[in-house]
């Protein structure tokens, strides 16, 4: 006799209109353990989550809690039921502090009032699990509005800690942490899972799925394909189920990248040298036509705002910037295009995707500053928007579709596809990655390959490891606003960009 | 092919036709014509005369003028960040005052009276851009305290008095008919509304509006000029109103310094009946030509039925209050 799960889900459906969203989810959750769901993005696992935590009523199937068939009414029936869920898109209140947000969902109260001692309590009992990772500027009475992102991410997972339920829900937890933040948020999930609780966890990460996961169960088109035991597979297995049948895992790194020798009698596209600005300290390097330079470290140690720098987004105090030997100084990005810089942040939701506009609106912009137009030809703009988006394998139904109507991953493709219609000198990749799914990751290193192979200078700032270790030339670690170590050819290795990184971090 | 393509819609309407009906129905702008022929038959019935062609023509020439102002007013809006101008009632006023007292009744004065009222409210609304943009001042307190300043500055100029005339030719523009025996006025509305659809659908500046309306920080990461952009609006937005002020002078013959108070709160209402949400980034100027109508008809029946200007004031108030509830609630923050 096996225990009986603690939460079973069979043949779950739920459509949107035509849409299928979810075909047959199935999942079974056992108590004390860390369930891991994945899946390309829109292949279902949030709606899935979202079904658990009652903010979307199925079609049809069944929820059996503790053995019992149920029916979860909504969010406030799903909190009386013990199920808490950490959303993917943050839902704090940005004006409130920390320890506001981190106590909203059961405000603790001394008759009508809310009792801002017990607040405090209560907020400061989950800070402590993540003290001396939170970073600068964190203290309970912190507005939530003024921190970084990694900060806000934290202090969601605080939010959904607090809620002390027996099901815990993390949609995409890590996307935002560092090394360090996604440690300490593991050993706590370890302690939740010896407390006999259980943990629902989406990542796109493998390492992470591998490190802190005891079951994998995988979605592919609305279905759900297989539960494997963690212990008893490998990455390739589980790519493998997602991909599904006759995909095979991709290659590794060394067949990629050829070692790139750097000829010194060719112009850098790009040379940085003594560059200091808010967060970073005497940064130099070149990147050759061609040659992708990948920024490594923990989140957060400086490399977004050097790109940022760059593109003429951030204030540069000290240093000197040359785009093919010229000296330039961007003083603001319409500058920095004008220039022939592109810059591709991770955060598309703010630096990114104009929300609500016509996807033609969202790949045209940076095409009508570099040519100059004043004057619109919708029909002319169309023809030279398609190939862009057709290198990046979009997936859209008309140029006048409103871009938010896309997956997160199309939407990013959509606003990559803007610096592509006409071609830059030097690519900026701030994290592009971040919250897109495999299918469109593959495509979008392919792309970016032979991008450089047409002779442009590549910068590539990732928070995942591996994306660095396949798709740079050389990897110039970060660490507290300075490059710390760089690594090129053979040095590329996980361990080095670990121990680079934790280096007297 | 097995690829899938997402539209996001969500209605999960079983009925197509039904849908599509539904969707039209949800247009602002069919729902202000739909409105105009309901307000028209009801002014009909009160007061029997009311949708005859000649009472049409005196609405319509009074919704052109709102229509003008409005469209300066659409434009700062439509450009995001809380964009609305409070001071276009104080411009229209400022333009009137000092057309009339320029032309001063004489025809040769109406084009140095229309340039001089244009640069006045161009410069004021430059000034709003200004402030909201390099003094990060918020529009709502920039605009009101510009207002504040013009109506000194009429107190100053006239005290009050009416003062200045129109010059003939100026007044049979805009009242009397010109081509086709439609007044000169309604031409220039449409002229009005053809600038704004070129520039809002066939320019790149107009691209940029938009955008920035609906992300600015996407916007300006993708190499739009935020700041010349916002300061654009304004100033484009005062001489919209400045534009209003030369017609109302011609209108009523005479003008005084309170001439254009009455457009503050319509000009915004007609904008957001129009379906431009007060968040900005959406919408465009046809459907506020629909809501200047229908706010002029709507005005019109209350004087039919014998309100006074103070009761008309609570029902336009109370008006944009209720559009707010169905269209006006802009986009939840964003952590």
């Amino acid at each position: 006799m096996t225990a009986m799960p603690k939460l079973q889900l069979n043949g779950v459906r739920k459509s949107y209109g035509a849409t299928k969203a979810l075909r047959h989810g199935d999942l079974s959750l056992d108590a004390g353990e860390v369930h891991v769901l994945i899946g390309s993005n829109g292949s279902g696992k949030s709606t899935l989550c979202k079904i658990v935590a009652g903010s979307v009523r199925p079609d049809g199937g069944e929820v059996i809690l503790d053995g019992q068939p149920v029916e979860i009414g909504g969010p406030q029936d799903a909190k009386a039921k013990s199920i808490g869920i950490f959303y993917q898109e943050l839902s704090l209140a940005a004006h409130r502090t920390v320890e506001e947000n981190i106590c909203l969902p059961s405000l603790p109260l001394s008759g009508p009032f809310a009792d801002r001692r017990a607040i405090t309590e209560r907020a400061s009992r989950y800070l402590k699990l993540f003290e001396g990772v939170t970073g600068e500027g964190f203290a309970l009475d912190t507005p939530v509005g003024h921190l970084r992102e990694d900060q806000r991410q934290l202090v969601e997972i605080m939010k959904t800690l607090a809620t002390e339920a027996a099901i815990l829900i993390f949609d995409e937890p890590t996307s935002s942490l560092d090394r360090s933040q996604v440690e300490r948020f593991f050993a706590v999930l370890k302690q939740l899972k010896t407390e006999g609780r259980s943990v629902v966890f989406i990542s796109h990460r493998m390492d992470e799925i591998f490190e802190i996961g005891d079951r994998v169960t995988v979605i592919r088109d609305g279905e759900t394909v297989g539960t494997l035991k963690i212990g008893d597979t490998d990455q390739a297995k589980v790519i493998a189920l997602m991909v599904g049948e006759g995909a095979t895992p991709r290659s590794g790194a060394e067949a990629k990248n050829p070692a790139t020798t750097i000829r010194s009698d060719i112009t850098p596209r790009l040379s940085v040298s003594g560059l200091s600005g808010k967060g970073f300290r005497d940064i130099g390097f070149d990147v050759a036509p061609g040659e992708i330079v990948g920024f490594g470290g923990l989140h957060g140690q400086g490399q977004s705002s050097v790109l940022r720098a760059l593109f003429g987004a951030a204030e540069v105090a000290a240093g000197s910037i040359a785009l093919n030997g010229n000296s330039v100084t961007p003083a603001d990005p319409r500058a920095a295009i004008r220039l022939g810089f592109a810059y591709v942040s991770g955060d598309r939701g703010r630096d990114g995707v104009i929300r609500g506009r016509s996807i033609l609106e969202n790949v045209t912009p940076v095409h009508l500053l570099r040519a100059g137009q004043r004057l619109l030809d919708p029909a002319d703009l169309k023809q030279k928007a398609r190939p862009a988006l057709e290198a990046l394998k979009t997936v859209f139904a008309g140029y006048d579709q409103p871009v938010t109507a896309l997956s997160g991953g199309n939407q990013q493709k959509i606003v990559i596809a803007r610096w592509l219609v006409d071609a830059p000198q030097v690519l900026l990749l701030d994290d592009p990655t971040k919250g897109i799914d495999l299918g469109a990751k593959a495509d979008l290193f392919a792309l970016i390959r032979k991008l450089a192979e047409d002779g442009l200078g590549i910068v590539l700032y990732s928070s995942e490891d591996n994306e660095l270790l396949q798709n740079a030339d050389r990897i110039l670690v970060f660490n507290g606003g300075r490059i710390a170590r760089e690594l090129a050819g053979d040095e590329r290795t996980p361990y080095n960009l670990y121990h680079a990184a934790y280096e007297a971090a | 092919m097995s690829e899938v393509t997402r539209t996001g819609t969500e209605t999960g309407n079983a009925n197509p036709t039904l849908g599509r009906a539904l969707a039209l129905i949800r247009q602002p702008i069919v729902v202000a014509l739909v409105l105009i022929v309901i307000l028209l038959a009801l002014g009909e019935t009160l007061s029997p005369g009311f949708a005859s062609g000649q009472q049409i023509m005196r609405l319509l020439i009074v919704a052109a003028l709102l229509g003008i102002v409005a469209a300066g007013q659409n434009l700062v809006i439509l450009g995001g960040r809380e964009g609305i101008d409070l001071s276009v009632g104080g411009v229209v006023s400022l333009a009137a005052v000092l057309a009339g007292n320029v032309m001063n009744g004489a025809d040769i004065g109406i084009i140095p009276a229309l340039l001089v009222a244009l640069a006045v409210g161009g410069f004021f609304g430059a000034c709003n851009g200004i402030g909201v943009t390099l003094l990060r001042i918020p529009p709502l307190v920039m605009t009101l305290g510009m207002l504040g300043v013009m109506q000194g500055l009429l107190v100053v100029i006239r005290n009050g008095i009416p003062s200045g005339s129109a010059a003939p030719l100026l007044s049979t523009f805009v009242s009397k008919p010109f081509l086709f025996g439609i007044p000169g006025i309604l031409w220039l509305w449409v002229a009005v509304g053809l600038l704004m659809a070129f520039m809002l659908r066939r320019t790149v500046f107009g691209y940029r509006v938009y955008a920035v309306g609906s992300n600015e920080q996407a916007a300006y990461m993708a190499g739009a000029p935020v700041k010349r952009i916002r300061v654009a609006l304004f100033t484009l937005s005062g001489m919209f109103a400045a534009l209003t002020g030369v017609c109302l002078l011609g209108y009523s013959g005479t003008s005084f310094s309170g001439v254009g108070e009455q457009y503050m709160l319509p000009s915004i209402i007609a904008v957001v009946l129009g379906g431009t949400p007060l968040s900005g980034g959406k919408g465009g100027y046809t459907g506020t030509m629909a809501g200047a109508v229908l706010l002029v008809i709507l005005q019109s029946i209350l004087v039919t039925i014998n309100i006074d200007e103070s009761g008309r004031q609570m029902v336009f108030g109370a008006t944009l209050l209720v559009l707010m509830l169905f269209y006006g609630r802009g986009r939840t923050m964003r952590g």
